[in-house]
């Protein structure tokens, strides 16, 4: 039987992996134009690299949350550091859902304007940066340190927002959500 | 093309070229209930571990019965002779599997493992330790018969040409013969547990149960090894009581029983108890709801933002002919303008009795012969 340490192990290497890979490809795929003639062609490799390695991560991100929480020592948010990992990851959870709806939506005709190419990238790159965090709150939560220490990143101080604060923005993405879904006639 | 991958290929070795290596955790990771394979590294490359020169043996004592608590110490000799540790990591294994290798997979409880808790790893400082290191544990085996312990450790190198580098080290075989209790032997019960961990400020009761035993001394002592005995208090058949006193910070005390009976008096080893300070209890609801919160915002905001263009802007899009419209309204303005132009003059120049500004207005006209009605 793998423990849940191992198994979380196994996710957030697969999570990093994943992420790391498709936060190239959209930085890639969005400095494309300014590139020789020669990369510029292979932007509809890197559109497809950026959104598959995308979807693995998303895929094995609710398993890397699921068994790091199996794992914590007190089973629960007992220190500040899982609770900035637990807020970093659902962020970059969403952004990454929303980049892959977007272009599921959209098709490859998402980088053919300079909106929205400038809104997928950033969503692209904005989760893996966030899900970066995420492992290396891990790494000084497990280990003492990480490869981010020389940002000196306050991972002991959560920006614990009231719960009305949070269900007026659980709200608000629920309104977004239903914007971005509503066709307009 | 080449020359890129080539060059791609030279900043990918670059960049593995400059790291490092490094001790995988040198601010330890806790006490607990670890296998070998730990003694690795956890997130790390276990390929980098060197070989520690420390010596590792294990002690016990001369009789270990069945069902009864005994005392199991590993001895660390070379302390900071080759190597400057400052924290080492020590294993209580019952095979070199590397998994599945604590004592609890081979009929082995841990009833203390010296401090505070009940796990086989725990971390210990080589500050003041001189040249060797001793930790104890309180094991109990299930039944009789021969068991194998190894005790393993693992450290980093603080100074020196090995500074960072993480060291790994694992003992010979020792071989502990578990013999079968004597029948009158005054001993405590054998599902007696004793506590290993409570609260700063909280006064413990002990309740031991016991077997063939007359009457029980219980002696205690604090971590500056002041040693005082405690009242025992017969509450039932073989059941004793006592009370050990609260501890004003986190901190440890061991204590002990002494059992006299038909048999040989008996000593139970020293049991280790820690008090800490419980952290208060973390409500989780509200980081649940803010992660969600956070996820979901983020998310509607990709999805507004990237909308697809919708049926009516398509259809705007396809029936739109604003462009071709622009290009014949361009292409009738030029033949309007060349028919703005004046006629060419006939080769004899203007005819008799026109002037310039009539030719350029009626030239066309003329040429044409339908000049003032085709006469």
């Amino acid at each position: 039987m793998v423990s849940s340490n191992t198994f979380h192990v196994v996710a957030t290497e697969l999570v990093v992996g994943a992420y790391s890979l498709a936060g190239i490809a959209f930085v890639f795929c969005l400095v494309c134009p300014w590139l020789p003639t020669s990369l510029k062609e292979k932007r509809s490799a890197g559109d497809a690299v950026a959104h598959s390695a995308l979807m693995f991560g998303i895929i094995a991100t609710p398993f890397a949350i699921w068994s790091g929480l199996s794992s914590a020592p007190s089973g629960d948010m007992g220190s500040p550091l899982l609770a900035n990992k637990m807020l970093l990851s659902m962020s970059g959870l969403g952004l990454a859902l929303g980049a892959l709806v977007g272009r599921w939506r959209i098709g490859a005709a998402i980088w053919e304007t300079k909106r929205s190419s400038i809104i997928q990238a950033c969503s692209g790159a904005g989760a893996t940066g966030l899900m970066l965090l995420t492992a290396s709150a891990g790494g000084k939560f497990s280990r003492g340190e990480s490869l981010l220490d020389w940002l000196h990143l306050p991972y002991n101080e959560v920006m614990l927002m009231p719960t009305y604060l949070s269900v007026i923005l659980l709200l608000l993405g629920l309104t977004c959500t239903v914007i971005g879904f509503r066709p307009t006639d | 093309m080449f020359q890129l991958r080539v060059k791609v290929l030279l900043l990918l070795l670059v960049l593995l070229g400059s790291t490092t290596f490094g001790a995988a955790e040198p601010g330890g990771n806790g006490d607990g209930l670890r296998d070998m394979q730990c003694g690795g590294a956890c997130h790390g490359d276990a390929g980098q571990n060197a070989t520690s020169s420390l010596s590792l043996s294990i002690e016990t004592p001369e009789h270990v019965w069945a069902g009864q608590p005994t005392e199991v110490t590993i001895v660390v000799a070379g302390v900071d002779v080759s190597h400057d540790e400052d924290l080492v990591g020590l294993f209580l294994l019952s095979s070199t599997n590397a998994n599945g290798d604590t004592p609890l997979s081979n009929g082995w409880e841990i009833l203390s493992d010296g401090s505070g808790g009940t796990g086989n790893y725990v971390e210990r400082s080589t500050d003041g330790s001189g040249a060797s290191l001793q930790h104890t544990w309180i094991l109990r085996a299930d039944a009789i018969g021969e068991r194998t312990l190894f005790a393993s450790v693992h450290h980093g190198d603080a100074t020196g040409s090995s500074q960072g580098r993480p060291f790994f080290g694992i003992s010979e075989a020792f071989v502990i013969n578990i013999e079968p209790v004597p029948e009158d032997l005054p001993r405590l019960h054998e599902d007696f547990v004793p506590p290993s961990m409570r609260e700063v400020g909280e006064v413990t009761l002990v309740e031991l149960q016991t077997k063939f035993t007359e009457t029980v001394a219980v002696e205690w002592q604090t971590e500056d090894g002041v040693t005082l005995e405690a009242s025992v208090n017969a509450s039932g058949e073989q059941v004793w009581e006592f009370t050990l006193p609260a501890t004003l910070k986190p901190s440890s005390l061991q204590w002990r029983a002494t059992f006299t009976g038909q048999g040989p008096e008996q000593t139970t080893p020293w049991f280790t108890l820690a008090a800490q300070v419980t952290p208060a209890e973390v409500d989780d609801r509200p980081i649940y709801i803010q992660g969600l919160a956070m996820g979901l915002l983020l998310f509607g905001a990709v999805v507004a933002l990237q909308k697809p263009r919708t049926n009516s802007e398509d259809l705007l899009k396809t029936f739109d002919q604003t462009v071709e419209i622009q290009t014949i309204q361009a292409a009738d303005s030029v033949v309007e303008s060349t028919s703005d132009a004046p006629a060419p003059l006939p080769e004899g120049g203007l005819p008799p009795g026109w002037t310039e500004e009539q030719w350029a207005w009626y030239g066309h006209e003329y040429l044409a012969g339908t000049y003032g009605g085709g006469q």
